[in-house]
């Protein structure tokens, strides 16, 4: 599966994430080397074998009971913000 | 008991707790001996990236002060400890060794750390590590690359380079670590260290700043077994906070690690032996410690992972996919490094671009691809069930063993720079510690010699979920045989 600057580009932009211009070549390169690597799992037979998500899969649950409980670090959560209007985070414009 | 040390930053973190229990001497002095050495070394090493010798000497004192009001003080009593930096620390910063979390403070404890602290551990600092825990060298630290306490012009390994280095250089008795890929393993046999991935569920990731979920766990890194051993027990167990965290965890019994190897079987795979690049001290290495352990009593019976050589090829679609999403959340809007750049989206993309390095960049882009429509069966889908054959593979493999042995690594540490430019060729230094990660199986890297440059060499013992005790049996059965673990690096001889 060819990978070139556009491929680059058109997943950058999925990523929300800016990868120079001067960067772009490099960047394919090294993606295409790792994909041309991974290619081997092509060639194995896989049928009727089922995915793993996590090994814990099939372990009984571990879940907490769902209750609310109090959450009391928003001050010091909302002092991390780089730009805060009292009890909420500022963005730059949407639209 | 043995005689007090002429240097607290020598001794084991047994010794350490037993002797602040028993008034022979103060957290505080074993603190201050611990942070000398630090003081020495560590910029050399670039092993820390927060140190706080304030925070560490008062929490020393008020271990001191619990034991003369009369308080019963925990299995870590005054043991001097370094966190890996994606550990979330309350009020201390957390970096990930990233520019794009540079001045975080987390607003809480991570699990493993408020564990520590009613433990009675001494918190020394921060460790240096890849960006985000990505990367086998911690040259991808965005403030500046770790180096190896035997060897300066060497990497330490990573990611949890810092750590592993910190605890061979005696910065610090303990270390924790965490290991996705071998993140704990390969760093601590780069640097003649213990170091443990726990089975998957038996440590709670509550506050470590995720990468890839399904394989990320925290693990100690300590200069003995018995050692390494006592911080797993501190830290291992059921916490609600994390749902993947299981019951089952249960603490290493300490006295069973003394039991030896007679009546155990260690596993042999000798298919993943057979291939080349696994240099020939590391080779003669593992004969003589399946020599050692079979005159200690072991029986050796041969096995085979069939799949383990597609390992590297799953994980690097498995973990970059699950990071593509778990880093997601540096946006630059709750919390880091914001770029000033017109609009939301076009603020995200310079936010991270500026903020991520370029692993971390590499990273996202794959597992992005992989996820992406049209490629997801393809990649993702295919590598998670190649993923269930490594799983059976080993499980058949421990049906009728109780460990595996196997390297760590296929060579021993390299050069600052051998690897940077070369991102497929670092991802292949990890081609023995990955088929565990993937498995889910505990896996342990215990100090085993050393090559012909005086470098250290580790080898791998992987066993049953939840069976670490086995493991730290056979590496404390081993470490009776041979001085490889005792041996120091002589950056940790100067001054002492």
């Amino acid at each position: 599966m060819p990978i070139d600057v556009t491929t680059v580009r058109k997943i950058a932009a999925l990523a929300r994430l800016r990868v120079e211009t001067s960067e772009e070549e490099r960047m394919a390169r090294e993606l295409a080397a790792i994909l041309t690597y991974v290619e081997q799992l092509q060639a194995l037979d896989l049928e009727g074998i089922d995915p793993t998500s996590q090994v814990t899969e099939g372990a009984p649950p571990a879940l907490r009971p769902d209750e609310a409980r109090p959450c009391e670090v928003r001050d010091d959560a909302l002092s991390a913000a780089p730009d805060r209007d009292g009890d909420y985070f500022r963005v730059p414009q949407v639209v | 008991m043995t005689p007090a040390p002429a240097d607290w930053a020598e001794a084991s973190a047994e010794q350490i707790a037993e002797s602040v229990r028993g008034g022979k001497v103060s957290a505080e002095e074993v603190t201050r001996a611990t942070l000398a050495r630090a003081d020495r070394t560590a910029s050399r090493l670039a092993t820390f990236l927060h140190r706080m010798p304030e925070e560490a000497l008062a929490s020393a004192r008020g271990i001191d002060e619990g034991r003369s009001r009369g308080t019963t003080l925990g299995p870590l009593a005054g043991v001097p400890i370094a966190l890996k930096d994606n550990i979330c620390t309350r009020g201390i910063p957390t970096t990930c060794g990233s520019r794009i979390l540079e001045g975080y403070h987390p607003p809480y404890d991570a699990h493993v750390v408020e564990r520590l602290r009613a433990a009675g551990a001494v918190v020394v600092g921060k460790t240096n590590c890849d960006e985000f825990a990505m990367g086998s060298s911690t040259e991808n630290s965005a403030y500046a690359p770790t180096r190896n306490p035997w060897d300066l012009a060497r990497v330490p390994g990573g990611s949890s380079g810092g750590s592993a280095a910190a605890v061979a250089a005696r910065e610090a008795t303990l270390a924790l670590g965490s290991d996705t890929g071998g993140s704990v393993r390969q760093p601590a046999a780069f640097c003649g260290v213990y170091g443990l991935k726990p089975t998957y569920g038996a440590v709670s990731r509550y506050g470590l700043v995720a990468f890839a979920s399904s394989l990320d766990q925290i693990g100690p890194f300590a200069r003995t077994a018995r050692d390494t051993a006592l911080l797993f027990n501190a830290i291992c167990g059921r916490d609600p906070r994390d749902m993947t965290s299981r019951p089952e965890a249960s603490p290493v019994r300490l006295e069973a690690l003394e039991e030896g190897v007679k009546g155990l079987t260690i596993g042999i795979p000798r298919d993943i032996l057979s291939g080349e690049g696994i240099a020939p001290a590391i080779r003669a290495c593992f004969e003589r410690a399946v020599a050692a352990l079979t005159r200690s009593g072991a029986s050796l019976r041969d096995v085979t992972l069939p799949h383990a050589k597609h390992a590297i090829a799953t994980y690097y679609l498995v973990a970059t996919a699950e990071a593509s999403s778990n880093l997601a959340r540096y946006d630059g809007v709750r919390y880091g490094l914001r770029a000033k750049d017109g609009n939301l989206t076009t603020m995200y993309e310079a936010t991270r671009g500026a903020g991520f390095g370029r692993e971390v960049k590499r990273r996202i882009l794959l597992g992005t691809y992989a996820l992406s429509a049209g490629y997801y069966d393809a990649y993702y889908l295919r590598a998670q069930k190649v993923r269930t054959l490594i799983r059976r593979d080993f499980s058949e493999a421990l049906e009728k063993t109780d460990a595996l042995l196997f390297p760590v690594t296929p060579t021993t540490a390299f050069g600052i720079g051998e690897k940077v430019d070369d991102p497929l060729s670092m991802y292949l230094n990890d081609i023995f510690s990955v088929p565990a990660s993937l498995a889910g199986v505990p896996a342990l890297s215990f100090p085993a010699g050393f090559d012909e440059a005086g470098l250290p060499i580790g080898l791998q013992l992987a066993g049953r979920p939840f069976q670490e005790e086995t493991l730290l049996r056979v590496a404390r059965a081993y470490e009776a045989t041979d001085d490889a673990a005792a041996r120091r690096p002589a950056i940790a001889k100067e001054g002492s």
